[in-house]
């Protein structure tokens, strides 16, 4: 990163993501305690903490001051900071982290969305989405990616298999992940293909997992055994409908530019990703805007099978938002506890060998913002 | 006619969905650019309610203007890809236009009264407009009606040949001095933009008109116009249900009136029920581009931010279409009225333009404690 100092992740932890009403401090504490241990540091040893949460009001944990709340359950009086992104909350914690002039920063991400009916989530969700256009004409989540999904099916011959394609991998995946709500419970493809229709393209298994949970990491300006080696972020305009072009996410095609350019590797220098997949059209665009493959061939770098376990790239081993779940904020932190536990060879059957250079992708909105990482195991 | 707006940057170009006044580019000018000629370009079927679109399933479109400018449009209706998109005027006495607004009540209002098929306006033509200004109470809160509404109607009317000075505001209170009302809702300032007139309707006089049962003292203005305006706010009552085209003319009886009518909400709603047939015809603009829900504004009720701008002939029409729209408890002086022969009150010959009744029908909180309601 220009004008910063080296950075390298010395622990992460999460709380399994889970249904369970936690409340959202406890459930940060876990996190916390996790990422500390994991860092062998003590809280002494931090000296900020950014937090990213939604400040949602579908629960009985709505607490928009949550620094001061973290001051509360951690017993520290210290710079901490709250940075929301919705979806990519995480994500731009991370990334403003990396930029404090601090020696030790904790990273949390927590949320807790799954304490309300489908209704009233949909309805809260909706909000990360522009007012008057967009929310008057009841473009919920899934309806705006779904538009999207369409655009890129009839522009491109995408099909509505490539995408139960991705659902299936993230799904056998999550299976393997003890943190993951499908934990030993994989997903029959004919189980995905029979989805309930939610918004046409999509079926439920287009659409992420509703969880609550929280996320940690803990970053320094000393060694350790992984390497923040890039670390890009953009902003679009907030609809897709407004953009030249629907099927392109330029925040992502923006903040992987970046990202890459300051790693000074090439995308096929990636051994292991995790992509947002909040909906499976969102990590197909991904592919095609990260550059992994050119604009409208992310169903053949999809088919080719380079993205599953076994393959070149194995994308989403934590069984990404869809399986592993997406609690909003703690989503981009959890990408990168993934990538962290990848490079340092944690991550039992879903390891992935020789893991050498990982990328956490992370987005808010429908593409409104996004934000890349980019880590390197240490030799040594 | 679908209106897609965009604000377009005069020397830079750039393209805006919100209407900002200067472009941050260069500082230049801003045109507005309308779009009315759409197509479908995207479409997504909608399985999952939520309270703001609680009917499913429901579509929404992607529709591209003869511009090249999209925007999404909820609709019941099924659209096939390369459809064009289109509403149809209706100028029937059935008809309601449903309008959302995108940023622009100005923009809602005239495709509202477009939609029942615009109104015809000569130079001479004097002209009332009646908004809701009961209560004081600032623009925000929905409780008056939004001085934005007043001023798109007055601007409409003027590009459709009305001289202000043939225009009039006029409204009274019952509970207190009207000026207050009038500067608090940021009536004054429209009154002076535009140089049209104001009256107080408690200071001027009264006929005596005879209808049924009931004798009410109405305000002689009523009766020296061209054109009547109703331009309610709607809002959440708790006596009436809701104040909409049959409330807002109210305030043109005498307070005596409106008091001995006030003692009995039974007979009260029997009146009301006359109204159609006491008043001369008239156009109503309801006002839900915030309005209120919940027990409105007596008694603790909320802003709704309904974002929407109704336009109908027909009161019966225009207050059931509401009554629908919002889910609210059936409005039983609304019912008679069209038992009367006043207008339609049955939902399914109602006809909206615009936007669907199932397009943007929503639960709102609800005002409690009506006996005309209940009885």
């Amino acid at each position: 990163m220009a004008g910063c100092p080296k950075r390298f992740v010395h622990g992460v932890g999460m709380t399994k993501f889970s249904l369970d009403s936690i409340p959202m401090a406890v459930m940060a504490h876990e996190a916390i305690a996790l990422a500390l241990k994991d860092a062998k540091k003590s809280m002494d040893e931090i000296d900020a903490i950014v937090v990213s949460n939604s400040d949602t009001k579908m629960n009985d944990d709505r607490q928009r001051h949550f620094p001061s709340v973290l001051s509360s359950v951690l017993k520290r009086k210290m710079p901490i900071i709250r940075v929301p992104a919705v979806c990519g909350g995480g994500g731009a914690a991370f990334w403003s982290g990396l930029r404090l002039r601090y020696k030790t920063v904790l990273i949390v991400g927590v949320d807790k969305v799954a304490s309300s009916t489908t209704p009233l989530v949909t309805r809260e969700i909706m909000n990360a989405s522009e007012n008057a256009w967009e929310q008057d004409e009841g473009l919920i989540f899934p309806a705006a990616n779904a538009l999207v999904a369409q655009q890129h099916f009839t522009r491109f011959g995408t099909t509505h298999e490539d995408l139960e394609l991705i659902a299936f991998k993230n799904h056998s995946n999550g299976a393997l992940n003890p943190k993951a709500p499908f934990y030993k419970k994989p997903v029959s493809m004919e189980k995905i293909k029979n989805g309930p229709m939610i918004a046409e393209p999509f079926t439920l298994y287009d659409c992420s997992l509703t969880v609550n949970g929280a996320a940690a990491a803990v970053i320094s300006t000393a060694p350790s055994e992984v390497e923040v080696i890039g670390s890009g972020l953009a902003t679009d305009h907030i609809a897709p409908f407004e953009r030249e072009d629907m099927c392109v996410w330029s925040s992502t095609v923006e903040a992987g530019k970046e990202a890459f350019a300051q790693a000074k590797v090439k995308q096929g220098d990636i051994s292991v990703a995790e992509i947002h997949d909040a909906f499976s059209i969102v990590e197909l665009i991904a592919y095609e805007d990260l550059g992994f493959c050119k604009k409208g061939e992310g169903k053949d770098f999809v088919r080719s099978g380079v993205i599953n376990l076994g393959g070149r790239m194995p994308t989403n081993t934590s069984g990404g938002l869809k399986a592993r779940g997406h609690p909003i904020s703690p989503t981009g932190v959890a990408q990168i506890v993934e990538i962290v536990d990848q490079l340092r060879g944690r991550c039992g059957e879903r390891q992935v060998k020789g893991a050498a250079l990982g990328l956490a992708h992370n987005v808010g909105g429908a593409g409104g913002t996004s934000i890349v990482h980019i880590f390197r195991k240490v030799a040594g | 006619m679908v209106r897609v707006i965009r604000w377009v940057g005069e020397s830079s170009g750039k393209k805006y969905i919100h209407p900002i006044e200067r472009c941050i580019h260069d500082g230049g000018n801003i045109k507005k650019v309308i779009g009315t000629k759409t197509k479908v370009i995207g479409i997504t079927k909608v399985h999952i309610p939520n309270p703001l679109h609680p009917i499913v399933p429901y579509n929404v479109l992607i529709l591209e203007d003869e511009h090249g400018h999209r925007m999404p449009k909820k609709t019941i209706k099924d659209y096939c890809l390369g459809d064009v998109y289109e509403d149809i005027p209706n100028a029937g006495d059935n008809a309601i236009a449903a309008v959302r607004i995108k940023y622009d009540v100005g923009e809602a209002v005239d495709e509202a009264l477009e939609l029942i098929g615009g109104l015809a306006v000569s130079k001479k033509q004097k002209i009332l407009l009646k908004p809701n200004l009961s209560i004081p109470g600032y623009p925000y809160l929905g409780i008056c009606t939004n001085p934005q509404v007043i001023r798109a109607v007055i601007s409409y009317l003027v590009r459709k040949g009305a001289e202000p000075k043939n225009i009039t505001i006029a409204e009274q209170s019952f509970f207190m001095p009207l000026e207050k009302a009038v500067e608090k809702s940021g009536i004054a300032e429209i009154i002076t933009e535009f140089g049209v007139n104001y009256a107080d309707l408690a200071k001027g006089g009264f006929i005596v008109k005879k209808e049924r049962e009931f004798t009410f003292e109405i305000a002689k203005a009523v009766y020296e116009t061209g054109l009547l305006i109703n331009l309610p706010v709607i809002k959440t009552d708790t006596v009436l249900g809701i104040d909409g085209a049959f409330e807002n003319l109210t305030r043109f009886l005498s307070k005596k009136a409106f008091d001995e009518l006030a003692k009995n909400p039974l007979k009260a709603g029997l009146a009301l029920a006359t109204f159609p047939h006491v008043f001369p015809p008239f156009i109503t603009v309801g006002d839900a581009s915030i309005g209120m829900q919940g027990n409105g504004p007596a008694m603790n009720g909320e802003p709704g931010f309904f974002n929407l701008i109704f336009a109908a002939r027909n009161p019966v029409v225009h207050d059931t279409a509401i009554q629908e729209a919002l889910c609210l408890k059936k409005l039983p002086y609304v019912e008679l009225a069209g038992t009367l022969g006043y207008g339609t009150y049955e939902i399914e010959n109602i006809s909206f333009v615009g936007n669907e009744l199932d397009a943007i029908r929503r639960d709102i909180k609800q005002p409690i404690g009506s006996k005309l309601i209940q009885e």
